[in-house]
Formats: structure tokens, sequence, C-alpha cells
């Protein structure tokens, strides 16, 4: 599978504060990428990279084949992404309809049909000024503008933000369908329980590095919560194999996280005599939060 | 569409500024006309009422040169403009042209209504002399547009950028005024207000044009406007 | 035809839309012969990623239960195989009946015998076994 996006030790540093360090990502075609990370992990820094607006201080990476650090090449690799930023930024001065008149100018790729079917769904008022819409309109117009095109890459960074329930339901319908396409997807989120139903790879940043570069399947038939109870307490080594990840102990009760290698696990626990072995899938929201949070 | 979206960014402020200099040089020359003695004929209020439009030009310009990506950064919304599949270099030029424009009809507007104004008075004014005191207004004061547009796009902020831009032409103008050497040189306003060609006798502007002094002064302001161009590009939004 | 995809149960997506779609034909749910939804149609119905739907139809091609055919969509074949489970499933979930009652008999609880299924099945080793 080809990469649609593609970094070397990319990095950015803003004085002595390292926002993203030696960032080696590869997204792939034609599939949907959750971008996971806590605030200030440096997500959006990555994005606004890969699309030229930040200046890399090291490092180098490619989107469509496009180099980000070349202007030109950069400038025409935009024209085939459509990008929503956080903010969700729009011109207050502007009405809808301007506001999407505005944007099709730009974009090959542009469906006009889709604009206007859009507007009509997301009940948009083509004549108000976008400074007097509501957030969640606002939302709506902003991700009309990505939705309304055939990109060969969707970048969206927090997307759900300022939606309700049903709004976010939609989108990620939308998301769906644009993958469904060709389109390849790439897009940063704090809502795990969605990310989970529609991702097919999960990156994860902390702290400007990656901790987590797997496709969803692969880390449901891997991670693993094995919670096991032994006649005396053991000892933290007899459980340093390889896949586990943080092991917490409560007397003669251990819980073990493991990333993977779960039967080796258990064949040690039966080896110790466990009294009591218990095997659960973990979700990602906790595969997230022992990734990120400190030990 | 980067110009529709200039126009529309620009167009309240510029419509205004124009409404409001218009109004007041009207009202100026139709009300000073009124109460002229018979016998004069009025050149020389032309002159007061150019330099009257100098200044509320300069003040407008400098409202004019606001804008940008750093104000766009300021109030969220450069992630948009700079993800287009435009050059930064574009982008500047664009909302540059659009200011000189609006700069450029600034000062011819409220001329063309000050002639038809006295011109109805029975005072008319020749209109060589409007198009000398109009280019030396643009020529020359293009560079205060021009300082405009290099701070608003090395300063952030909604505000922030015109209130310096000020205060940078207050400073200038403080310093140039009282270093008398460069006075002589470097005095804009006299240029721009035909202070420098006017004739106390005649109340005429006259001399040959000034075409060297406009040429400095567009030199100055290029290489002001490729400042903000350099600036701009190498900015992080 | 109602799928539900679960994405916290520690299987892959596609792995359970394989099991539904298998446990509906053998369950005569789905026809021999009967179309099921289009990729993306499904895809956006169920809100999840196209590609989990076109892996699990392409695994269920190679087992022989679907035909994908060229610009019409995932058709319902079944194969002998699945016909000869279709008779076997009674017997099957008579066989299962009767463990569970065993074991509640044996003063496990309805949870406690949950568990211990999944746990079972959830070894990979297992799973490899069965696929």
């Amino acid at each position: 599978m080809t990469a649609v996006i593609q970094t070397r030790h990319l990095s950015k540093s803003y004085g002595r504060v390292q926002a993203v360090h030696q960032l080696n990502l590869e997204i792939k075609r034609g599939c949907i990428t959750a971008f996971l990370g806590r605030n200030g992990a440096g997500k959006s820094t990555t994005i606004k990279m890969l699309l030229g607006m930040i200046a890399p201080s090291a490092g180098e990476g490619t989107v469509l084949g496009l180099s980000i650090r070349d202007a030109e090449a950069n400038r025409e690799m935009r024209r085939r992404v459509a990008y929503v930023a956080e903010n969700k930024p729009l011109y207050g001065y502007m009405t809808v309809g301007q506001t999407i008149r505005f944007a099709s100018s730009f974009y090959p790729d542009w469906c006009a049909d889709r604009a206007k079917d859009l507007v009509n769904r997301y009940e948009l008022p083509i004549d108000r000024r976008v400074r007097l819409l509501s957030k969640g309109m606002r939302t709506k117009l902003a991700l009309l503008l990505a939705f309304s095109r055939r990109p060969d890459l969707l970048i969206l960074d927090e997307p759900s933000e300022g939606l309700d329930p049903v709004g976010i339901e939609e989108l990620l319908e939308s998301l769906a369908g644009q993958a469904a396409e060709g389109t390849t997807v790439f897009f940063s989120s704090h809502q795990i329980a969605e990310v989970e139903r529609i991702a097919d790879y999960v990156c994860v940043l902390e702290r400007g590095r990656l901790m987590v570069d797997a496709s969803l399947d692969h880390l449901r038939e891997s991670y693993r919560r094995i919670e096991l109870v032994f006649p005396s307490a053991p000892l933290e080594h007899d459980f340093c194999i390889s896949g586990v990840e943080r092991i917490r102990e409560h007397g003669c009760a251990v819980s073990i996280f493991a990333s993977g290698n779960a039967d080796a696990v258990v064949e040690r626990a039966r080896d110790l005599h466990a009294t009591s072995i218990e095997i659960a899938p973990v979700g990602l929201r906790e595969i997230f939060l022992e990734t990120v949070r400190e030990g | 569409m980067l110009w529709y979206k200039a126009w529309l960014e620009t167009r309240t402020r510029f419509l205004t500024c124009l409404s409001f200099l218009v109004a007041i040089l009207v009202f100026f020359v139709h009300h000073a006309e009124s109460i002229l003695p018979a016998k004069s004929n009025g050149y020389e209020l032309m002159f007061y009422a150019h330099f009257y439009l100098a200044a509320l030009w300069v003040l407008s310009v400098v409202l004019l040169g606001m804008g940008g990506l750093l104000r766009e950064r300021a109030t969220g919304v450069s992630s948009f403009t700079v993800a287009l599949p435009v050059s930064r270099e574009r982008l500047v030029t664009v909302r540059l042209s659009v200011g000189v424009l609006q700069a450029v009809a600034l000062a011819i507007v409220p001329w063309i209504a000050i002639l038809l104004v006295s011109s109805s008075n029975g005072r008319p004014f020749p209109i060589s002399q409007a198009c000398f005191y109009v280019l030396l207004l643009i020529g020359g004061g293009l560079v205060y547009f021009a300082v405009a547009i290099f701070v608003s796009s090395i300063v952030e902020g909604e505000y922030t950028a015109p209130a310096v831009a000020y205060g940078v032409l207050i400073l200038v103008a403080i310093v140039c005024g009282s270093v008398s050497k460069l006075r002589t040189y470097l005095d804009l306003w006299r240029f721009i207000t035909g202070d420098r060609y006017y004739n106390r006798t005649t109340h005429l502007l006259s001399g040959p044009f000034p075409w060297f002094g406009i040429a400095c002064c567009g030199c100055i302001a290029a290489v002001l406007f490729l400042g903000s161009l350099r600036a701009t590009g190498n900015q992080d939004f | 035809m109602f799928f539900k995809l679960t994405p916290t149960t520690g299987q892959p997506l596609y792995l359970q839309l394989m099991q539904q779609v298998r446990h509906a034909v053998e369950t005569g749910a789905l026809q021999n012969g009967e179309q099921l939804p289009g990729i993306r149609t499904l895809a956006e119905e169920l809100v999840v990623s196209p590609n989990t739907i076109a892996k699990a139809y392409s695994e269920l091609e190679h087992e022989g239960i679907l035909e994908l055919r060229q610009g019409s969509g995932a058709f319902v074949c079944v194969k002998r195989r699945v016909l000869n489970l279709r008779d076997h499933m009674p017997s099957v979930q008579r066989r299962i009946r009767d463990l569970v009652d065993r074991l509640r008999d044996d003063g496990l609880q309805d949870d406690e015998i949950r568990r211990a299924f999944e746990a079972e099945l959830l070894n990979p080793v297992e799973v490899a076994r069965n696929a």
C-alpha cells in the first residue's frame, strides 16, 4: 500500500520546547487513520507542518508524493488536500453563500451538487453572515467546505468539537462516505469512542513522540488486560516478558496490561500456580490512557 | 477570488472613510466658498482643502493597511487562508493591490467632489492643478500606506498594528521635524500637501512636477512592500 | 438484515461482521442468492470504515459464503459446507444448552459462565484454529 503521508525525523522546537520530536509517520492510502493525543501533544503542529503552514525545525516529509519543504510543491499539494483546522476558521464578514463560492473557486474537485445538498441537510442560512452563526452551524459550514470536495486526502483537526451527538454521527457517516470514494482520511480527535468505530489505523502522540502506530484490528487482537491471583505475592520480575507494559500489584492480586504476547503471560502465570487467570480485551480508551499517563 | 475576499474584508472601512472624506471636504469647500470675498478666485482655499484631505487621507490609509495573515492569526482565521492553494506572495500582493486602489480612490474621488462643488459655486479650479495635488498625495502618500502594510506584517493583534503604525508615523514626523537638515529633504508631509511647491502669490502649485521625488517615494514604498512579503513568507501560521 | 458491530470486545470489527453474516446464512435470515448492501452503503449505515466491510466481504468470498460480482455487489452463495452447518445448528444449540445447564447446576453464575467462554474464545491460538 502506498503512503499518502510520509515523514522522516520530522521535528519542531520552539526555543527549548520540543513540540514534535523525530516523527516517522506513514499514513496509508485509502484508509482512515486517527491521530490521538493529549492537548499540547503536538498533533496540530504536525498537521500544520505537513501542510506547509509551519516550517519544520528538522526532518522532512512528503504528502501525496510532494515534499513539504518545497513551497511550490506544497501549493500543488494543498489543491488536492481538504483541511479543516481545529477552530473551524471562517471569515466572519462573509455570508454562508459567499464563503461557499469563495472556497469552491480554489479547488477543481469541488462538487456543487454535493454542496447544495449539504447546505439543505445542515439547514444553513445562505445569506446570513458567518459571524452571526451559532457555533454548531459554523462547525458544519467548515466541514461542508471539505465534504463538498473529492480530495485525495482529507485532514481534519478535532472535527467533532462543537457538534452535538447527532452532528458527530453525521460527521462519521461523511468520513465513511469519503473513504468509500477512495479519499484517505487523517483526523485527530479526542472522541475515542468514535475513533474506535471508524478508524482503520491509530497513531498516538505524546509530548511530540509517536507512541503507538498500528492498525486498530491489531490493537484489538493484541492488547489484553490479564488479572491474576496467586497463593502468595509474586515478584515483579517474574513478569518481565516482552509485551508487558504495566504491572500493578495488590498483595496477591496482579493486574497486567500487555500490548501483546498474552499467551506467554498466561503460561508464566500457570507455571507460578496462579489460582485465578482472567483475560479481558482492552478498549482504545484504556490503551490511550495507559500509553500517555505516567506510571 | 482573493480580490473579492480583500474587497469584502475592507469594504466597510473603505466606504466609511470615503463617505467621511467626501462629506467633510464638500462641506468645507462649499461653506468656505460662500463666505469668500467676491474678487478672490478661491485658489488659496483649495490649498487648505487639500491640506485637510491629506491629513484625513493618511489617517484613512493606515486603517486600510490593517489586515493580513498576522491579523487573521490574532482573530483565529489564518489557518483557513494559509491552507488555500495559493502562495503567500500572492496573498500579500492581492491585499496590497486592493489597498493601493482604495488609497488612490480616496485621493481622487474627494477631489472630483471638490471640483464639482467649486464649479457649481462659480469658482472653477484648474484641473491641471487638481491633478498636481492628487499626484503629490498619491505618489508621496503611498509611503504611509506602505508603512502601515509593513507594520501589519510584523505586529500581531487585531488592532495593534494600526496603533503601532500611527505611533511610528508620529515618531518619524517628530524626528524629521526637529532635525532641520532632514526636514529639507525628507519632509514627506510638506511634499504631499504641496507646501513645497505652493506659490504664495499666485496660490498655485508651480514648478516642474517632481517626478524624481515621486520616484524616490515609490522606491521607499516598494522596499517596505518587499519587506512585508519577506516577513509573511517566513512566518509560521 | 441487522448487523451490530461492537468496537470494545477485543475482536476486530471485520471478524464480527463475518461471524454475523455467517450466522445469518446459517439460520436462514440470509437466503441463497440474496444481495448484501454495498460496501459504501453498509459502511455509512453501521458508521464504520469501508475497509472493514471490504475486508469482511473479501474474506467471506474466500470462504465461499459470498460471491462478489464486479459492479453489482455481494451475493450470498451458500456452498455445501455451510448448508451442512445449517442442518447442524439445532444440535449445536442443544449441546450448548446442556453444557450451560450443567455449569449452572455446578453453582456457576451466568456472568461467570459468560466470562469463562469469552476468556476461552479470546485465546488467539483458539481463533487461529477456527479461521
